[in-house]
């Protein structure tokens, strides 16, 4: 079907309906208004079927990819980069993923974002968003790759800025965009590095070229590393990790599909897509390795005392892309990727939930809720099952896909790694059950929180689809050796290619192993552990809590800050920048105004001179007239040729830079 | 005694000729620019050109390809010089007439 | 000969000079006149004997009446002193006419003008006619020329009329009076 020019239409449209709706809604947001949401969840539910067509096509296809392209800048000798599609498995599930949470949360805005006055706007770049990630989704090469990056980043800094009168969000957005910057300064290098060694900038080419070793050892590492760079800065990863609790500024729903489910784990799925050139250096994937995990654990402390209940939830997010990059980092390929997938759906639940919780009661303070659980039980029970799937319990989504990178880190021998994953999964149930009880449990601490009433059905409908889905997303991934005559069809779907599967079986000694159920055991125990601390803690004995945060408040303040990385970074990048800016300023302002303007003076005080030689008097004009003959007379009769020119013009210059001195100086 | 008459009788070369013509000009220009009265001035451009047909008759005697048209010229300009005369003058009347002076200091409404 | 071309040459220069320096306006008229007498004696020497009668003729007789003429009808008293007659850029305009004059002096002399000996001139009255009328070889051009001085005569009379006519309702001409 893919060689038909409808089948490449039909895949060409997953990206251009979202993209082909916001022009719509840009051009005519203004007549539509409400009605934007109808016509956005019309394309998307388009979009949506073709994703799911092009997921049963790769596999009816076996699993193999659809790929074709179309010739956009064509350098001859210095290379070409093409337009295209590339569809695998892994690009297939990315498609369902992001078109299915996006319409979940169009739905869902539809009445969160109800009497917004830019209603259609925010629909369009919602659009404009989704179009960029299913374009990056199926990019064949980095260039492709790399603009519909930078489309995203622009997405995310217009969505989180669309509250753009609160001094708050303006900053949140600004301080997204430029941290991701970072990141993609440093992924635009690796590309060039990449580009400049094998001349060609499309991932086959280049692991083919990586393999047949045209790319120099220690060269080859740093352009992988620069790569990694930019992942980390899109998906939040120490130390690029400070702006998506910032983002919380943007609405929720927002925040649910941008920070949860899909940009963030565009930088997963880059170190995924390159997976094959990543393998090939065992440096940057023990980078990578630690890096998620260290971020990983990192997040989760912070998570620990956070009051805005956002929050709580955007550091669990750069947890849970820890654990996918630790997941790639040790070659547990398929692990990472099942708990993207997986993540998607509870992590975007989460949201919603704290959405909810928000459009009914106003407030994302935790101390200001409690006893929400009577007035919004909807609310409450899928947001208990969202943190059941995250905190991995026996036998919701997050389980599976947890217990696999768990397991994973712990039979490759990467015991540091799997001390570090061990105490985030005690921490993460502990952080989610914590807020959740804070939020739901006891008495209604406010009289928002007396008020409080489930949000209309247009909005639980994706809550509810979202939880089935948090409960049974993980289903398709059981491996075999639990018993059940059910086949791992997610790690046989997605897996890293042979080439890369050979590397890493020789590189780091991985090798498929089955399920141990003794570390599911202690997994699940350690879950459950942190679930009964946090109901200790905040249900059976509240004051407990209070105090402990008294007797520890220096741990305390250092996790509230976020371990003071913003201040850090304030003292030294943002202070540094202010600095150069006021230093042009003032340069702009003092040399180059006060340059122009002397210009302008210096020619006007040339006119002003020249002015009184217009004396009305016939005979000095005569006079004058005579003296300029005899000039030009002596000139040309003395200095013949070439050099007269030079002399007028030098004459000229001379008057010209006199003027212009004089208007400067005065 | 010869020999002074010798010198005496030397023939003129074309430059004391020229010479003489530039001075006159110069002079005929001095006072174009010096002079108040517009008559005056009048007086020194008539100066000029006879200055100026003064090195075209000699000229037209000196240079034997010239074949003594530089007489014809000087020929010319007396006439053209002749009709100038009387046109101009014929202004200066009309501007006197005007503003009852011919000093040139106030006809200066172009100033500026 | 030199003696000659040194007393023609002073004449003209010291009646030039006269032009300019004097401070009744008659006398500079007349010193005008003593100048063309000299540049009349320098036609003479220049063997265009024909050219130094038309120069008196026309010149120190038509041209130096009519300028008497203007003279007559725009006149002022006799002042004492220069600065009445002269202007501010006195030494101004004497240095740059006195460079023009250097300047030309030198350029004129320099040159090479490549086989000089006088003795070229129309000295026949005839040739001077032929070259006029543009029937002598080399001067096809004054037929032209010829004609177009016609005209301009024609036109010059006929503006100078124009011109100077009085308007009707003007005043009375006051000249002599003043």
């Amino acid at each position: 079907m893919t060689q038909t020019l409808g089948g490449q239409l039909i895949l060409t449209a997953i990206p251009a309906i979202p993209a082909l709706v916001f022009v719509v809604l840009a051009l005519f947001g203004r007549y539509l208004r409400e009605n934007a949401q109808y016509v956005a969840i019309f394309g998307m539910v388009f979009s949506l079927v073709f994703s799911v067509t092009a997921l049963g096509l790769v596999i009816s296809g076996g699993g193999e990819p659809i790929s074709f392209a179309v010739p956009w800048i064509d350098l001859g000798e210095g290379g070409a980069f093409p337009m295209g599609i590339y569809i695998d498995g892994l690009a297939a599930v990315m498609l369902v993923v992001v078109s299915f949470v996006s319409l979940m949360v169009q739905l869902y805005s539809g009445a969160f974002m109800e009497g917004d006055p830019r209603f259609a706007w925010y629909y369009a770049v919602l659009n404009l968003f989704t179009a960029s990630m299913l374009g990056l989704v199926v990019a064949p090469n980095f260039i492709q790759l790399y603009v519909f990056w930078e489309l995203v980043g622009l997405c995310s800094y217009l969505l989180i800025g669309h509250w753009f009168e609160k001094r708050s969000a303006r900053d949140a957005a600004q301080k997204a965009f430029i941290v991701t910057r970072v990141g993609d300064a440093a992924l635009f290098v690796g590309i060039i590095i990449f580009w400049a060694q094998t001349g060609t900038t499309s991932f086959d080419g280049i692991s083919q070229a990586a393999q047949a070793g045209f790319i120099g050892g220690s060269l080859f590492t740093a352009a992988v590393v620069l790569v990694f760079v930019g992942a980390i800065g899109k998906s939040a990863q120490f130390p690029l990790h400070v702006w998506l609790p910032d983002a919380m500024e943007g609405p929720t729903p927002v925040s649910a599909l941008i920070h949860a489910a899909t940009m963030v784990a565009a930088g997963v799925y880059l170190v995924a897509r390159t997976y094959d050139i990543f393998v090939q250096s065992p440096t940057a994937m023990l980078t990578v390795a630690y890096i998620g995990g260290f971020t990983a654990l990192m997040a989760a402390t912070m998570a620990l005392v956070k009051k805005d209940i956002k929050r709580v939830i955007a550091y669990s997010t750069v947890s849970q892309l820890g654990y996918m990059m630790l997941a790639l980092g040790i070659g547990a390929f398929s692990a990472g990727m099942f708990h993207l997938y997986n993540h998607a759906f509870f992590k975007a639940l989460l949201f919603l939930g704290a959405g909810s919780i928000i459009y009914a009661m106003n407030s994302y303070n935790l101390t200001e809720m409690g006893g929400l659980r009577h007035r919004m039980p909807l609310t409450f029970w899928t947001m208990v099952v969202a943190g059941l799937s995250l905190a991995g319990i026996f036998p919701l989504a997050g389980f599976w896909s947890k217990d696999a990178i768990v397991a994973s880190a712990f039979e490759d021998h990467f015991y540091v790694l799997f001390g570090m994953a061990l105490l985030t999964v005690f921490l993460t149930a502990f952080y989610i059950f914590r807020a959740i009880f804070m939020a739901f449990t006891g008495e209604p601490r406010t009289e928002a929180a007396r008020e409080a009433e489930d949000p209309p059905g247009i909005m639980t409908l994706p809550m509810v689809v979202l939880a089935l889905l948090a409960v049974a997303s993980g289903w398709v991934g059981i491996p075999e050796s639990f018993g059940l005559p059910l086949r791992d069809y997610f790690a046989e779907f997605v897996a890293p290619s042979g080439f890369a599967a050979e590397t890493l079986s020789a590189t780091f000694g991985v090798e498929p192993h089955g399920f141990s159920f003794g570390l599911a055991v202690v997994s699940v125990l350690v879950g459950l552990g942190g679930i009964g601390l946090a109901y200790v803690l905040y249900v059976a004995r509240p004051a407990l809590s209070g105090s402990l945060a008294r007797r520890f408040s220096g741990l305390h303040a250092f996790l509230d800050k976020g371990w003071y990385f913003d201040a850090f970074y304030g003292a030294t990048f943002v202070r540094g920048a202010r600095a150069l800016g006021r230093a042009t300023n003032v340069f702009d302002r003092r040399g180059l105004d006060r340059g122009v303007g002397g210009v302008g003076r210096g020619i006007q005080g040339l006119g002003e001179f020249l002015r009184r030689l217009q004396t009305g008097g016939v005979q000095n004009y005569a006079l004058f007239i005579l003296l300029s003959v005899l000039v030009l007379g002596i000139v040309v009769g003395a200095v013949a040729g070439a050099a007269y020119t030079v002399l007028v013009v030098a004459l000229i210059a001379v008057v010209t830079l006199a003027s212009i001195a004089w208007g400067v100086r005065l | 005694m010869q020999q002074v008459l010798d010198t005496l009788n030397q023939t003129i070369p074309l430059e004391g000729y020229l010479v003489v013509a530039a001075m006159m000009f110069a002079i005929g220009a001095w006072g174009a620019l010096i002079r108040r009265n517009a008559v005056v001035v009048f007086m020194c451009v008539e100066l000029m050109i006879n200055a100026v047909n003064l090195t075209l008759v000699a000229f037209a005697d000196y240079l034997p390809q010239a074949g003594g048209t530089g007489a014809g010229y000087a020929v010319i300009i007396i006439a053209i010089a002749a009709a100038e005369v009387a046109v101009g003058l014929a202004i200066v009347l009309a501007v006197f007439r005007s503003r009852r002076t011919v000093n040139v200091d106030e006809i200066n409404i172009m100033k500026g | 000969m030199i003696v000659a071309f040194a007393f023609l040459a002073g004449m003209t220069l010291v009646s030039a000079l006269g032009v300019v320096l004097s401070r009744n306006v008659v006398h500079s008229a007349l010193f005008m006149s003593g100048s063309f007498l000299g540049v009349a004696g320098f036609f003479v020497m220049l063997n265009v004997p024909a050219l130094a009668a038309f120069q008196i003729l026309i010149y120190v007789g038509a041209v130096t009446v009519v300028i008497l003429f203007g003279i007559m009808f725009t006149q002022r008293p006799q002042v004492r002193s220069f600065s009445t007659i002269l202007h501010r850029q006195v030494w101004a305009g004497l240095l740059v006419a006195l460079g023009v004059g250097v300047f030309l002096a030198y350029v004129l002399s320099i040159q090479d003008w490549g086989g000089t000996q006088p003795g070229s001139g129309p000295r026949e009255m005839a040739d001077l006619g032929r070259i006029l009328l543009g029937v002598s070889p080399g001067t096809e051009i004054f037929a032209l020329f010829f004609q177009v001085v016609a005209v301009l005569l024609l036109v010059a009379t006929i503006a100078a009329i124009g011109v100077s006519r009085r308007k009707t309702g003007e005043g009375v001409d006051r000249g002599v009076e003043e």
